[in-house]
Order: C-alpha cells, then structure tokens, then sequence
C-alpha cells in the first residue's frame, strides 16, 4: 500500500479528516469529555539534539523526531494503553508526562497543573510503575524502600502504615516485605514497584510495561490486582505503555498506536479492528470436502478475493481460509464457486480479526486488502 | 527532617550493609595516620620556621592537614557520586518522579557521607591527641566547629557544580583526581603555603581549603578564637555563598539541559 493510502487509512482510524492532511491528532475521551480531564497532553512533540561539551549539535529538522505532535486526555477513571513497536514513542511519551524529560514542543497537564511551570506539583499527582527492577535500593528490605518512597511523596508515618499494609495484603508480599529487596523473584519486584507507584494514591498512575519479562502466572496475578484495585479506586486515571497486546486488551478502556513518534489509531480495541475491518476485508473460514482438489486456485482467482489458504485436515475435511473484500458479493460467488465444483460445505464461519493482525497491519501501514491484489490470492 | 532522616537511614543501612567494605575503609584511613605518624616523627626533629606559628610540630601540622583534606575531598565527590550510583543502579528516575526538587534529593544524599566523614575527622584528632601526642588542650572548639563547617559548605558548593559536569560527561573522576592533587598542592595541605613560589602562593589565596586549614591550625593547636579568626571566618562566609549559589545553579542548569537532551537517567 502506498503512503497515501496508508495515511487515508490511519486518518480513518484516529477519526480526522484525510482532506486537512495530517493535521495535530487527539486521542480523546469518548464518555466523559466535559468534566476536566486526569492527563491532558497537547501537541507534544519531542526531537532529540545530543549536545557534547566539545561539539555543539544543532537540531536536524530532518532528524527523525521521537514524538511528532501527540495529543491525548484522559478522564478521571479511565486506563489508556500506549501501544506501538518498540522505538515507537512509547517511553518518550510516558517519560515527559512523568517531568522527566522536556519536549520540544507542546503541553502537559496533570489536573490542571501544568508539568513543565508546575513540575513539583504535577508530579505529586502522578505516581510511576517502572518495569525496571534497579529502580529500587537493593540492600534495604522491601519495608525500607516503601518508606523511603513514601517519605519522598510526604507520607506521614500513619498514612505509610496504612496505605502500605492494605498494598501489601492485596499483593500478597505483606510476608516478603521484610526481606532485603536482592532477595525478591521478578514478579515481587514488579510488585513492590506497583505498591510504590500508589503508595501516594496519585490520581494518575503511569506504567511502563509493568508485566515484561515476568512468567505467564505472574503476568496474569499482576494484571488482575490491576484491574482490582482500578475498580477500588474509580476516580484514578491510569496510563500503561505496554507491547503486550492481550494485556492492553484486558485492562485498557482506550489504547492508542503509535508508530515513529506519530499518533496512528485511537479508540476502544473493537472500534480499532471495527474501523481497519470496515476499510479492508472479511475473513470466512469455510470447512469442505474438495473432490477435485484445486478449488482453491479457482477461488483464488475471482475478483474480491484477496487472500486464501488452504489447510487439508485429517478427516478429508479441507479447511479454507478466505479474506474477502467486504459487502458479501465475493462470498457469494466464492460459495457458488466451490458448490458449482462439487465440494461439499461442512462449516462456514466469520472470523474475528485478531487485534495483533491489526496493530501490524496498522503500524507497517499495510493493511492485508492491499498487500494481495484482489484476484491473485495466494492459494493452495 | 523526616526526609533527610530517610535519606541518611538509606545510606547508613546501605553502607553499613557491606560490612568488610566498611570496616576496611575505616582501617584504610587509620593506616594513612599510621604512615603520617611516622612522616612527622621522622621531620619533626628539624625546626621548620614556617611551622612556628601553628606551635612548630609537623605532626599537628600534618594531623589537621590530613583530617580536614578528609572532609573537603568528601564534599568535592559526594554529589556526583551520588548522581553517578543513582544513574548506574537505576533509581535515578524513579527518585526524580517524586515531587521533591533534584537539588534536595543531592544535598540529602549527602548527609550519611559528611556524616561518617566527619566522624573520622573527630577520630583523626582523638587519635593525634591520644595515641601521638599531639597537643590540643588549648583548643577552640566552637570556633573550629565553624570553621570545619565553612570549608564544607565551600566544598559542597564545588561538588555540586562537578556533579552538574558529571550529568552532562558521565564520567570525570580523572578530573576530580587531577582538581584533588591541585587542592593538595596549593593550599598546604602537607606544608605550609609559605614555602610556594609567590604566584602559586597568590593562586592558594583563592583556594577556600587554604583558609580554612590556616583558621583549623590556628584554632585547634593555638587556641585562637573569633577574633583574631574573623577575617578568615569572614573570607569563607564569601566563598559559601558564592560557591553554594554557583554550584546550585549550575546544578539546576545541568538538570534542565539533560531533560531536554533525554540524557538525565544515562550513564
């Protein structure tokens, strides 16, 4: 596919007008845009200039820019997943919300308060759940980080006590929590560093892949405490920024994509694969008996047929799986095709497109109706 | 206060977590008395004019050169040490999202290391008086006291501008190394200034260490106070300021630029 029709597409997506060419896109709430939202980000773009001591750098406008005019809000309440390939703005993003980095251009507030005039205070509303398990002291114990955490966002003794405890408990680390921090497994750690992104109950908690490199057990024990304690604590606005798709999926209300900086698609994940399924195609996996065995070169060959494969299973059944341009004229003909040829239709069934199929077909702008010529699918 | 406590419950636990590191460094430093016990003995027989003014023994003389260098070394490196460890064990960040500003953080981060250093200062000069003899009856305590606090105050002021240096280099302990020796050499440290070639002699004016190790000598071996101190007390006073505001602001300016430059948490 070829830029422009890629950009119509991503335009599409995000909700813009491809006319005004790639104009400041916003992810915005969809239900509860009057009230003042959580994380407001206006048009940030961040491009990075490296400055030695020795040699003065200027920008490069023709540098590739980390982040190019990203605007997002969130309502209070809500979890927006950052989604995108790596090297995508993921971090960038999450890293000038939280004051640790400036952008070049742009705005971020945090409840009203500006990041960059007001760091201090906007940061004393976010808390930050790092992936990086260095991020703590590794001699103290468990308790001795918690505290020295807490007393950074000015917890009193009592409030440290209670906030922790209760933490604790629902993690399940209250036994660990002891324990010198070197000891911990992964996924402690990764709990330890959830506890103390909330320890301050800061009304926008930011997470940088909070489930990597942990096991599938923990994994799921981390995503559902997030998802428990979002529910206890409904007036929090939560941002994750993850490259696990199902993660997103579990807990996101609204995911963005990002690709080299730019935002691509916003949106629940069903209005997304919705969206890019209304532009490209229908996928039918149809189950036969083929008595000829070349029905799937002649499918291949009709005209709204984009793609198909043909799998032969161990009962003689011969499972086809089409993708179709949409509006149902190519199923119909491809029906009439294979029951015309003397095949026997066992099962038919629509799919869903997988959410991964669109975030790659997304982010390499190449949706699969494009990359197969109607009438040149691939068969057999 | 309850976060400069936590800060300095950190360090402490910290350190003294690694016990054989603490221990060892603790006797490292009782060696280096033992090797400058035996420095001033074998010079201590000579009569040294230069040294009459600080009662004429090389050892005292030795001694408070040594105990303060201590302190000042502490105060030129525990910032961008901090910094540095902070960046390598990847806390930096996670310290810096807190609403507590960058320039509290260092200046808390300090305190276990002023805090043990000036221990072994204390543990120098007990250890002079008890052990080598060196005489200290008629020492003015309070106004060493402030002193001591001056010179650190001056320091501390230098360390910071260098820890802005290391966020944007990374890497500069040679520098400190070479600035170390510089400090030695000028500002009589192991002699008295007076034995420099008057241009050099006119560079240790500008040397806060200079100042203060004359102020120390004369206070803890003479017994001088205020008074006859004032111009050197009033002297440091300059210095602090200066190098505190200096060394705050080219901090605070380092800060802004690795935020812009994403290089904050690099190292």
């Amino acid at each position: 596919m070829g830029a422009c029709a890629s950009e119509a597409l991503c335009c599409e997506i995000v909700g813009m007008d491809y006319e005004r060419g790639m104009q400041p896109t916003e992810a915005k709430h969809s239900a509860r845009e009057d009230g003042e939202p959580t994380l407001s980000v206006e048009s940030v773009s961040k491009q990075f200039v490296r400055r030695s001591l020795w040699r003065r750098r200027r920008a490069d406008a023709s540098a590739p820019a980390a982040l190019r005019d990203v605007s997002l809000r969130v309502a209070p309440g809500e979890m927006v997943g950052i989604l995108g390939p790596n090297g995508a703005g993921k971090t960038t993003l999450l890293r000038i919300i939280a004051t640790l980095l400036h952008p070049t251009t742009g705005r971020v507030r945090i409840c009203g308060r500006d990041a960059f005039l007001e760091p201090q205070r906007a940061r004393s509303l976010a808390g930050l759940v790092t992936c990086d398990e260095r991020s703590f002291y590794w001699r103290l114990t468990g308790r001795q980080n918690l505290r020295f955490f807490a007393a950074l966002y000015g917890l009193t003794k009592q409030e440290f006590r209670t906030r922790a405890e209760e933490l604790l408990e629902t993690t399940g680390l209250a036994d660990a929590v002891d324990r010198p921090y070197y000891g911990y497994s992964a996924g402690m750690k990764q709990k330890l560093a959830i506890i103390r992104g909330l320890l301050s109950e800061p009304r926008l908690v930011l997470y940088d892949e909070p489930t990597r490199s942990l096991d599938p057990l923990s994994t799921q024990n981390i995503r559902r405490w997030i998802a428990r304690k979002r529910r206890h604590s409904p007036q929090q606005a939560h941002v994750i920024a993850t490259n696990q798709l199902e993660e997103a999926e579990q807990l996101c209300d609204r995911v963005l994509i990002l690709n080299r900086g730019s935002l691509i698609a916003h949106g629940t994940i069903d209005e997304i694969r919705h969206r890019w399924q209304q532009s490209s195609y229908d996928e039918y996996h149809i189950a036969l008996r083929d008595s000829q065995g070349d029905v799937a070169e002649r499918v291949s060959r009709l005209s709204g047929v984009f793609a198909v494969e043909r799998s032969p299973g161990d009962d003689g059944l011969v499972t086809l799986r089409l993708r179709l341009s949409r509006g149902g004229a190519a199923l119909s003909a491809a029906m009439r095709l294979l029951l015309d040829g003397g095949a026997t239709i066992v099962h038919c069934e629509a799919q869903k497109v997988g959410f991964d199929d669109v975030f790659c077909a997304l982010v390499l702008g190449d949706p699969p109706a494009a990359a197969s010529t109607p009438g040149k699918g691939n068969g057999g | 206060m309850i976060l400069a406590w936590e800060f300095f419950k950190r360090d402490a636990v910290t350190a003294l977590s690694y016990r054989t590191s603490f221990l060892v460094q603790l006797l490292g430093n009782l060696l280096v008395l033992g090797v400058f016990y035996y420095v001033g003995r074998t010079i201590g027989a000579a009569e040294i004019p230069a040294l009459k003014d600080y009662g004429g023994s090389y050892l005292a003389f030795l001694l408070i050169g040594i105990a303060l260098t201590d302190c000042v070394g502490v105060s030129l490196t525990t910032f961008a040490r901090q910094i540095r460890e902070a960046q390598m064990t990847g806390a930096l960040e996670a310290t810096l999202m807190s609403p507590v500003s960058l320039s509290r953080i260092l200046i808390y981060s300090s305190l276990w290391g002023y805090f043990f250093s000036a221990v072994r200062f204390v543990l120098y000069l007990v250890i002079g008086a008890v052990l080598y003899g060196v005489r200290m009856s008629d020492a003015h305590v309070t106004t060493a006291s402030v002193l001591f606090l001056l010179v650190v105050l001056c320091f501390a002021g230098i360390g910071m501008a260098w820890a802005a240096v290391v966020l944007l280099i990374k890497r500069g302990e040679a520098v400190m190394t070479v600035a170390g020796y510089l400090v030695v050499l000028l500002s009589g440290v192991l002699f008295p200034t007076q034995v420099l070639p008057e241009w050099l002699q006119r560079l240790a004016e500008l040397v806060p260490l200079t100042h203060a190790l004359e102020g120390m000598r004369l206070a803890l071996l003479q017994g001088q106070g205020f008074g006859p101190l004032a111009g050197t007390i009033l002297t440091l006073c300059g210095f602090a300021v200066a190098l505190l505001a200096g060394g705050l602001l080219a901090f605070n300016a380092s800060v802004r630029a690795t935020k812009k430059t994403g290089s904050l948490t690099e190292f």
